[in-house]
């Protein structure tokens, strides 16, 4: 299990590239062969804080790399090429992610970079990307500010969180009677804090009275301030964002401290296994938005055709386990590099660039077309719940298994 | 022999600077971090090492500069500048923090130090109007070529680390050096004795702080990505005294041969025990504390081999 | 909003404080060694207490006594091989050592048992009085933390052992002269901090998700609450925890979430300055 996770270059090279640096940083290191290999960096968090997103993005990583070269790889301009994918472990530590990314572009002379988790260490990777022209694949960045830097080599799977927001606001107000109130507490962290934002504002504009709207800092022990303050607001609807350890202790804070809200949302909790695992029967009712669930229907391009000959294949690889919206973006952001690269008929990483940019094509995992600042566009996204301790989706009705189920307590 | 130590630490510098020639840019990336990593080591000396200070209040200054230069230099002002004013700030920061928290001695003053650091990082983060909060901050990249890029911020922090050198034998052959290993001796004596140790204890907190801001802002534009656990680290804070210790605190080569020293080993063992590396650093720190009290510099080494053969009873006092 | 609520929050999350810092505040006062390994101590204790009940079903408050014996030894032996032999160096010796061993201890802990967050859940629910809602799980948690924190003071002071834990934390050299083993108290004293912090992550396990990330967070509470009360002193600790529960509970409603961990930390960093010695503490230690 843990071999998966070492480094797959040559480790002779990373012992003389350190072994260069102790002596005198003296021995030039790469050599530029001609290449028959389409490689792709990835720098990932195999350990520390994100360890469990880490790997969940390597597991996808390899099926996708497995089911590419057994189909005799990729072919860009009118040759086969296998493909490679290169993974380093970064430790959840955000400068060595951009260091990583370095050595991926500079050593092992990669063509495109998957990005890590997460929209911070996406920004420091993409960041080192756009310095050597070669473009980054986000598959779990999903907050606006990472895009609107004007970086044109960074491209995303995940659509942007308003358009999110604005939906679950919708379908709530449709299906509960009397929604009018809304408590949102957020996780002051990139992607859960424009999630916070991003619902606070929806819910405005959609008539909604927000009557509590804070954030919470990284590093912060427990809730009951806080949630003394939402319960004392009565707020119909609660949304609250943050890490799993967050969110699984802020739930059993509000059953603890008497909330009475019909509807507890939080993002991304459900959509996680361990949130249902660590809550038990406190996670039932809680509702969730995702970018993906594997219960959608898509044919398109790439390795896997179907989102079913995917979900197949992943249980094969997982050990029965279903995949969330980590592996099915990750995925689908392999699915259309293929793509990409087919239409590029280079490895040029101007050309690569700019066949990303004009996709519109159909996967799996859904359509991608990225927009102007590189952001998969908008689409209908799955409110998700959990019954029973099991993830069903609500919406959209083409897809639904379950109606909405109210919380009372 | 003072002329020996510059001519050996000209000598490494040159070495550094070469790298672009020969070396590929992920080389220069360490040379880069090596060198950033010593102007920090040789601002802690300042404090820990003449003074005898446990200051950890290091990733506060970094993380100070990396903000107040991103902060500058995303309002407009040209790099150059930013640097700059984000060298002052921080220093005034440090003057006036000193004057508070340098009447704290000991354990004291090491929670305190350490305090510091976290509640700059909050105030950093909760500050979202300013600093963007948890989203972090973008800083206007150099689009030149990535080899020039890599290059101007290696010579960048060589001439930040040249400066402190110089500062550093300035002050190891100046009164104030003398003044500040006194309070390190016996505190009270130097009072008595006639050394204004209130005034010597700010100067030394401070050039342990302002070129820690100079770097941390020249990080952030070399980088073009900052955010607050990032800049705020509080491994950062204790990894810098380490590298210190391990060259040998209060020395003038010391923070050189200790930083490359440990960069060099963090390099190795990340590349080659990607899950053990935190524990093998540990194990460096343990080692470094029982068998290099005194640092690479001040040690006897068959005194280290005869530990080692477990002749000698470890009884480690620093 | 309920003034009466607010407030017990902040003395339920004191009590907790309390015990979590209360081992740390020993260490500190008696051996004057600030231990960057009592927050790794705490995650390790949740860690055993929540594996032994998902995989043997051992209820928490009887892992409770095993995981702090255990610890206990782990305390008593690395006091004994490795702190020991620098106990009288300077804090930058001692700390810098502490930190690299916690180092050591937090990678094993991520390699061993992931930094997926796990949490002991009991589903004991919350009892109401007088409108003012009191989780269940968190009263018996305060409530063992007062009786642990209250043993520790009842051994400190009646037990041979306490006694002469105290007079060594007094002075050093007088209690040598008085036939006392001081290597061997310091270790014991090691020891029952590291007990002390597995006691509290016994019961942390039931109250937060634990996970390896955590163990900064809980070291930097150690840190707040020893110098708001005072260090050394079993009671210290006690007031400290009880203080910074109710100031970020109260700062938590009035301030916002987000200013409630500064709050904290300022209001250390103010009795530093102004009073070391904190709310309880006793004068002239340095």
């Amino acid at each position: 299990m843990s071999n998966r996770h070492l480094p797959k270059p040559r480790s002779q090279r990373a012992l003389a590239t350190a072994t260069t640096g102790l002596v005198a940083l003296s021995l030039a290191v790469g050599s530029a062969a001609a290449q028959d290999t389409v490689k792709i960096g990835a720098p990932l968090a195999l350990t520390g804080g994100l360890a469990d997103e880490g790997k969940k993005q390597a597991l996808v990583y390899d099926m996708w790399e497995k089911k590419v070269n057994d189909a005799g790889g990729i072919e860009i301009g009118g040759k086969m090429y296998p493909v490679e994918i290169i993974e380093y472990d970064y430790q959840t530590d955000g400068p060595r992610a951009g260091q990583l990314a370095e050595r991926l572009i500079t050593e092992d002379e990669v063509n495109v970079l998957m990005a890590p988790f997460g929209s911070g260490h996406t920004k420091i990777a993409a960041t080192v990307g756009q310095r050597y022209r070669i473009p980054t694949l986000a598959c779990v960045a999903s907050s606006e500010s990472v895009y609107s830097q004007g970086n044109p080599y960074l491209f995303g799977t995940l659509s942007p969180n308003a358009n999110m927001t604005a939906a679950m606001v919708e379908y709530l107000k449709e299906n509960v009677d009397g929604l009018s109130k809304v408590a949102v507490y957020g996780r002051d962290d990139v992607f859960p804090k424009s999630m916070a934002a991003a619902t606070a504002a929806a819910a405005e504009a959609g008539g909604l009275e927000v009557v509590y709207n804070e954030l919470y800092p990284v590093g912060t022990m427990d809730h009951a301030a806080a949630i003394s303050s939402i319960v004392a607001a009565e707020p119909d609807w609660v949304y609250a964002t943050g890490y799993t350890q967050d969110l699984i202790l802020i739930r059993r804070q509000l059953a603890d401290l008497g909330v009475k809200a019909p509807v507890i949302t939080m993002v991304t909790g459900p959509a996680y296994v361990e949130f249902t695992e660590g809550l038990g029967e406190l996670a039932n009712g809680v509702t969730s938005q995702t970018w993906w669930h594997h219960s959608v229907a898509y044919e398109g391009e790439g390795a896997w055709k179907t989102t079913k000959a995917f979900y197949d294949d992943f249980l094969a690889a997982s050990g029965g386990e279903d995949p969330d919206y980590v592996h099915g973006s990750c995925a689908g952001a392999l699915v259309v590099l293929e793509d990409a690269l087919k239409r590029a008929g280079s490895l040029d990483g101007e050309a690569i660039r700019q066949a990303l940019a004009d996709t519109d094509i159909t996967t799996f995992y859904g359509p991608i077309n990225f927009g102007e600042n590189g952001m998969n566009q908008a689409r209908e996204l799955p409110i998700i719940q959990v019954q029973d301790e099991a993830i069903e989706v609500l919406y959209p009705a083409s897809i639904a298994t379950a109606e909405l189920e109210l919380l009372s307590e | 022999m003072r002329a020996a130590k510059v001519l050996l630490f000209v000598a490494w510098i040159a070495v550094l600077a070469a790298t672009p020639f020969f070396a590929d840019n992920n080389i220069v990336r360490t040379a880069i971090m090596l060198a950033m990593y010593s102007v920090l080591a040789y601002s802690w000396n300042f404090i820990g090492g003449f003074t005898g200070y446990p200051s950890f209040a290091t990733a506060a200054f970094f993380g100070l500069g990396c903000y107040a230069g991103a902060i500058v230099e995303h309002a407009g002002v040209p790099m150059a500048l930013a640097w700059i004013a984000a060298t002052v700030f921080v220093a005034l920061f440090a003057a006036v923090l000193g004057a508070i928290v340098l009447r704290l001695r000991g354990h004291y003053f090491a929670i305190g130090s350490i305090a510091i650091v976290e509640v700059c990082r909050l105030v950093v983060s909760s500050w979202s109007s300013l600093t963007g909060g948890g989203n972090g901050l973008n800083v206007p990249l150099l689009m030149w070529h990535p080899n020039t890029v890599a290059m101007f911020f290696l010579y960048v922090m060589l001439g930040l680390l040249a400066i402190v050198f110089a500062i550093t034998v300035f002050v190891d052959n100046h009164r104030l050096g003398f003044g500040l290993k006194c309070i390190r001796q016996n505190e009270d004596a130097a009072d008595m004795v006639g050394v204004n140790t209130t005034r010597y204890k700010v100067i030394a907190f401070v050039l342990s702080a302002f070129l820690c801001g100079t770097a941390g802002a020249v990080y952030a534009s070399w980088v073009g990505y900052i955010d607050p656990t990032d800049s705020f680290q509080i491994l950062l804070t204790v990894k810098v005294p380490v590298m210190t210790l391990l060259g040998g605190a209060g020395t003038v080569l010391g923070p050189a041969i200790g930083t490359a020293a440990f960069v060099v080993l963090e390099e190795f063992f990340w590349a080659n025990f990607l899950s053990w590396n935190r524990a093998i650093l540990g194990l460096i720190i343990v080692f470094l504390i029982f068998f290099l009290p005194g640092g690479l510099l001040n040690t006897s080494f068959r005194r280290v081999v005869r530990r080692l053969r477990g002749r000698e009873s470890a009884g480690a006092s620093a | 909003m309920d003034f009466a609520q607010i407030l017990a929050n902040g003395v339920v999350l004191g009590a907790l404080y309390a015990c979590l810092a209360v081992g740390f505040s020993l260490v500190w006062g008696v051996l004057n060694v600030i231990n960057m390994l009592h927050g790794s101590f705490i995650i390790l204790g949740g860690y055993l207490t929540y594996f032994a009940w998902q995989m043997f079903g051992i209820h928490p408050l009887i892992m409770l006594p095993i995981v702090a014996a255990f610890l206990f030894v782990v305390g008593y032996a690395l006091q004994a091989i490795f702190i020991n032999k620098v106990v009288t160096a300077p804090v930058l010796v001692t700390l810098t050592l502490t930190f690299g061993l916690d180092m050591i201890l937090y990678n094993l802990m991520t390699v061993y048992f992931s930094a997926t967050p796990r949490q002991v859940t009991l589903g004991l629910g919350s009892i109401q009085l007088f409108g003012v809602y009191l989780p269940v799980v968190r009263l018996l948690g305060m409530a063992l933390a007062l009786l642990l924190t209250g043993l520790l003071y009842v051994t400190l002071r009646g037990s041979r052992i306490g006694r002469a834990i105290v007079a060594v934390r007094m002075d050093r050299s007088a209690a040598a002269l008085m036939g006392i083993r001081v290597n061997r108290i310091y270790a014991i004293t090691f020891g029952i901090g590291a007990l002390m912090a597995g006691a509290a992550g016994a019961l942390f396990a039931m109250v937060f998700p634990i996970t390896t990330n955590l163990s900064g967070v809980f070291l930097g509470k150690a840190f707040v609450v020893c110098v708001i009360g005072g260090l050394g002193s079993v009671p210290g600790a006690l007031v400290g925890g009880l203080a910074l529960g109710i100031i970020e509970s109260f700062s938590g409603v009035l301030l916002g979430p987000q200013h409630a961990l500064t709050v904290g930390f300022l209001v250390m960093l103010l009795l530093l300055i102004v009073r070391p010695t904190g709310l309880v503490g006793v004068k002239g230690y340095e």
